[in-house]
């Protein structure tokens, strides 16, 4: 993991930070589309169609949790958010940190002793589980380009597309 | 060679010759014989023709293993880490070659001097064979050239191996030292002699601590793989002493085996006092061999009744355990106390064929072939059992070598 | 630190001493030594095996972070979870890959369940203790290091892990060494960096953090749903607890995980062995010098008996 990795992530990081602001088009309870870049070192950002989404979800909660202000799904979460407690902001981001596992957020977690989400999923994180967890149940797509295109360097990283590996009859024994 | 002596031919006994001049070495080297009868002799032995053969296939092979690695020679199993080298080579070997400290133990320790006349027979076989182990792990290891590197460069002392690695190295040096006098007098050496003489005790009593330790050292390697190895071979309280108790038996009972072969084959080397008393030592080490496989029987059956097994006897690898126990252990114990009882040699030496064959069988059921019992079977890759029989010759090769010259099975005469 | 401390100290006692003596005191020392714990403050990974989905992106990550060479097929080529070893068994780790991704189709399950394979870090590895050079070192961050510069190649260790882990570059005749995850020590863990499989993980299948606070959370986890998950969590205790730890909603017997491991290290079923050792070596030159002297006695006796 040399410098140019960190820089990479660096810029995926500023692209997050900054993409959903110029990309945003407002529709309604929310963004039209958002445009997510996480994963911009091995796959173009993916266009995420909220307003089609917020058609199919039954409520905001499904997947914002309590922060819009609806009551949340997870009878486990209503236990202390059934107000809803609608947060300052409703963006993934905001609590779903992109540094999952950095020394500065596990020393974060070490610090705050009674933080209760300790085990909060970070951004890549969450919005897979949520994703691909939703997309199974209704037959969404599930397939890892079905929703991002992999550009060359993720083809270099899967050794797939012209990085694949020879097809050798290898013969072990 | 025994056709030779028939015709009227006298090996090599002394440091002269009949008209009273000196042998050279080089003369001893070749027996007594002119170079030419020596070579007509080595090509009419037919054993030779099949040596030459197993070295025709199994020398290229050997070279290969240390020029294209252990991968083209082995499966390279990661399940199997061990084939047929350490199994057949280590695990065998080892347990077979245990005369040495056995012999070494009756007659200095014990003072049985009726057993003197196969004492250093049982010496040199504890000596080849911990030899040629070092030599099978040599193949086995992936880098044999830093063999040395558990004794001076890095140091991993709370392993079971380092054990093994620090006392089969000194007991190697013990039995050369041991042996030294049988070399000494051959070479004509009498001060090296004297000196091993003095320091006998002290190299016996080390000899056994170090077997005691290394034999049981060699079962308690596999208490690292206590799910691995099948229940019935493996009890870890027991594990050590299933394997030094089996080893006394083995290496009284391959004694016998060895000496069995030597008068069939190498009578024209043996002396009087050897053929003669060589019945009744039979027998004496057969009442030895005896009263281990009784005490392994016994603790094979705690074994078994303390780790509360008794329900895998009835399964298929079961059978085999019994096949195990019964033509490797019982049957051999009966075959051993009816020839001690009617004094009948030929019949102890069957079982003595027996036993190492159970031993034999112990070990590679324990090392290879129970081992990872509940995954799969692995088969050695045949290059694996080429280069297993071609090393094996090599141990029959140099033992027949060293038995043919030195005095081991007859007593040098001294002439000064 | 106790085994480190332990290990020098017995290192400098060997310095000067003969072989026995040496293998001696060491045997002592690690007979009467107790399990060792672990380290406090290490690392560890919780992977819930419930939300893998079986992408092998964790591969490749292992790939590209450990230089490893190219693989036969592509990482994006599900057709390896159909492929079997010897035995019908599913593909293990070996030289040229440190983790493996492994699919189970389990009865009553809707989707198949894949399982993460890869050194489990254990807390008193079985191949550091079986290792005769030392070549293994448990780090206080919780990895197992291993050094191929002293490595002889006698394989114990793969005789020893019950995990079946290390695998073995058979195919270099000039330097073959053990092969096997270290849970990105040099590049990573060291720096307090979660290992590249961890980061790469899209699923967040796996968590990062202090062992200690994995544990909490993998049972908080448990009781938060219990119906989601079988109520144990493999690695807690496993051969004396291991820093992979793992959650499924499967029996661990079921999707390949050897569930009759014992709580104990692998060690304490050598040390019986290693009890006896110093009791040999003191009782036994004392005993048979005793037999010696008895049967010269007879010889001595007859002697003067011949005299008289």
């Amino acid at each position: 993991m040399g410098g140019r990795k960190k820089t990479l992530v660096g810029m995926a990081a500023l692209m997050l930070l900054t993409a959903p602001l110029v990309a945003q088009s407002w529709a309604g309870d929310g963004p039209g589309s958002v445009e997510l870049g996480s994963l911009a070192n091995h796959y173009s950002a993916v266009t995420f169609d909220h307003a089609m989404h917020t058609g199919v979800a039954t409520s905001c909660a499904e997947c914002h949790h309590h922060t819009t202000g609806a009551s949340p799904t997870d009878p486990t979460c209503a236990r202390c958010h059934e107000a809803g407690g609608k947060s300052r902001s409703v963006a993934c981001r905001d609590c779903h940190s992109d540094k999952r596992f950095s020394a500065e957020d596990l020393a974060k977690i070490e610090e705050t002793p009674k933080m209760y989400h300790k085990g909060k999923l970070g951004l890549k994180g969450a919005y897979h589980q949520k994703c691909l967890g939703c997309h199974t149940t209704m037959g969404g797509p599930t397939g890892c380009q079905d929703c991002h295109t992999r550009n060359d360097k993720g083809d270099a990283f899967f050794n797939s597309g012209k990085y694949a590996p020879a097809p050798t009859a290898k013969a072990g024994h | 060679m025994n056709s030779l002596k028939s015709q009227g031919f006298a090996p090599v006994v002394s440091d002269r010759k009949k008209d009273g001049s000196e042998w050279t070495v080089k003369e001893k080297i070749m027996l007594g014989l002119s170079p030419k009868e020596y070579m007509a002799v080595q090509l009419r032995n037919p054993f030779n023709w099949v040596l030459w053969a197993i070295y025709a296939i199994g020398l290229p092979i050997l070279v290969g293993r240390f020029i294209f690695g252990l991968g083209w020679v082995t499966h390279s199993s990661y399940d199997y880490p061990w084939g047929l080298f350490l199994g057949w080579g280590l695990f065998v070997m080892v347990p077979l070659s245990a005369s040495g400290f056995m012999m070494g133990t009756t007659v200095e320790l014990f003072g049985r001097k009726d057993f003197k006349s196969i004492e250093r027979l049982g010496l040199l076989n504890g000596l080849l064979g911990y030899l040629f182990a070092v030599v099978f792990l040599q193949v086995d290891l992936g880098q044999p050239w830093r063999l040395i590197y558990p004794m001076f460069v890095s140091l991993g002392p709370a392993a079971v191996l380092f054990l093994v690695a620090w006392h089969v190295a000194t007991y190697l040096s013990c039995q050369v030292a041991e042996l030294v006098p049988a070399f000494s007098e051959w070479m004509g050496f009498p001060k090296a002699k004297k000196f091993i003489k003095s320091i006998v005790l002290g190299l016996t009593i080390a000899g056994i601590i170090l077997s005691t330790l290394h034999q049981g050292a060699l079962g308690a390697l596999f208490t690292y793989a206590p799910g691995k190895v099948h229940p019935l071979w493996f009890s870890s309280p027991f594990q050590w002493f299933h394997f030094f108790v089996s080893a006394v038996f083995a290496g009284l009972s391959m004694l016998i085996v060895v000496s069995t072969l030597t008068k069939w084959f190498m009578r024209w080397r043996c002396d009087e006092n050897y053929l003669n008393n060589l019945s009744k030592l039979t027998l004496g080490l057969a009442k030895g061999a005896s009263l281990a496989l009784i005490t392994y029987l016994v603790i094979k059956i705690i074994g078994i009744a303390h780790d509360n097994d008794w329900q895998y006897l009835a399964t298929g690898w079961g059978g085999w355990f019994m096949f195990e126990m019964v033509v490797g252990v019982i049957l051999p114990l009966i075959v051993f106390t009816m020839a001690v009882r009617n004094s009948n040699a030929s019949l102890a030496r069957f079982g003595a064929f027996l036993a190492v064959f159970g031993l034999a069988l112990n070990r590679l059921n324990t090392a290879l072939i129970t081992f990872n019992w509940q995954l799969y079977q692995e088969i050695p890759h045949w290059r694996e059992v080429v280069i297993v029989i071609t090393v094996y010759a090599t141990y029959i090769v140099v033992y027949r070598a060293v038995l043919a010259r030195m005095p081991i099975l007859y007593t040098w005469k001294e002439t000064k | 630190m106790k085994m480190l401390n332990r290990r020098s100290f017995l290192k400098g006692g060997l310095a000067g001493g003969a072989a026995i003596a040496a293998v001696g005191t060491s045997k002592q020392a690690g007979a009467a030594g107790q399990s060792f714990g672990g380290y406090p403050d290490s690392m560890g990974v919780l992977v819930d095996l419930t939300k893998c989905v079986g992408c092998r992106t964790c591969e490749a990550a292992c790939n590209k972070e450990q230089g490893l060479e190219s693989p036969d097929k592509p990482f994006d080529d599900l057709s390896v979870f159909e492929e079997k070893r010897e035995g019908g068994l599913p593909r293990r780790t070996t030289e040229k890959a440190y983790t493996v991704v492994q699919k189970y189709e389990v009865e009553g399950r809707e989707h198949p369940l894949f399982r993460k394979v890869q050194c489990n870090h254990c807390n008193e590895p079985a191949c550091l203790t079986s290792c005769f050079v030392n070549a293994y070192k448990k780090t206080p961050e919780g990895a197992v290091m291993y050094d191929p510069t002293v490595c002889v190649g006698c394989r114990t260790c793969m005789i020893a892990c019950p995990f079946y882990i290390p695998a073995y570059s058979y195919s270099s005749a000039i330097n073959p060494v053990v092969k096997k995850c270290i849970m990105c020590y040099d590049t990573r863990l060291k720096f307090g960096r979660p290992p590249a499989c961890v980061e790469a993980c899209p699923q967040e299948v796996m968590t990062f953090g202090k062992r200690k606070d994995l544990l909490k959370l993998a049972h908080q986890r448990i009781g938060q749903n219990p119906e989601a998950y079988v109520d144990h969590v493999y690695g807690e205790t496993e051969v004396g607890g291991t820093a992979w730890m793992y959650l499924s909603d499967v029996p661990f017997d079921k999707i390949g995980y050897d569930t009759h491991l014992g709580d104990q290290p692998i060690i304490s079923y050598v040390k019986e062995f290693l009890a006896i050792v110093p009791m040999v070596l003191t009782i036994w030159p004392a005993l048979f010098t005793g037999f010696y002297l008895l049967s010269n006695r007879k010889d001595a006796l007859k002697n003067e008996d011949n005299k008289s």
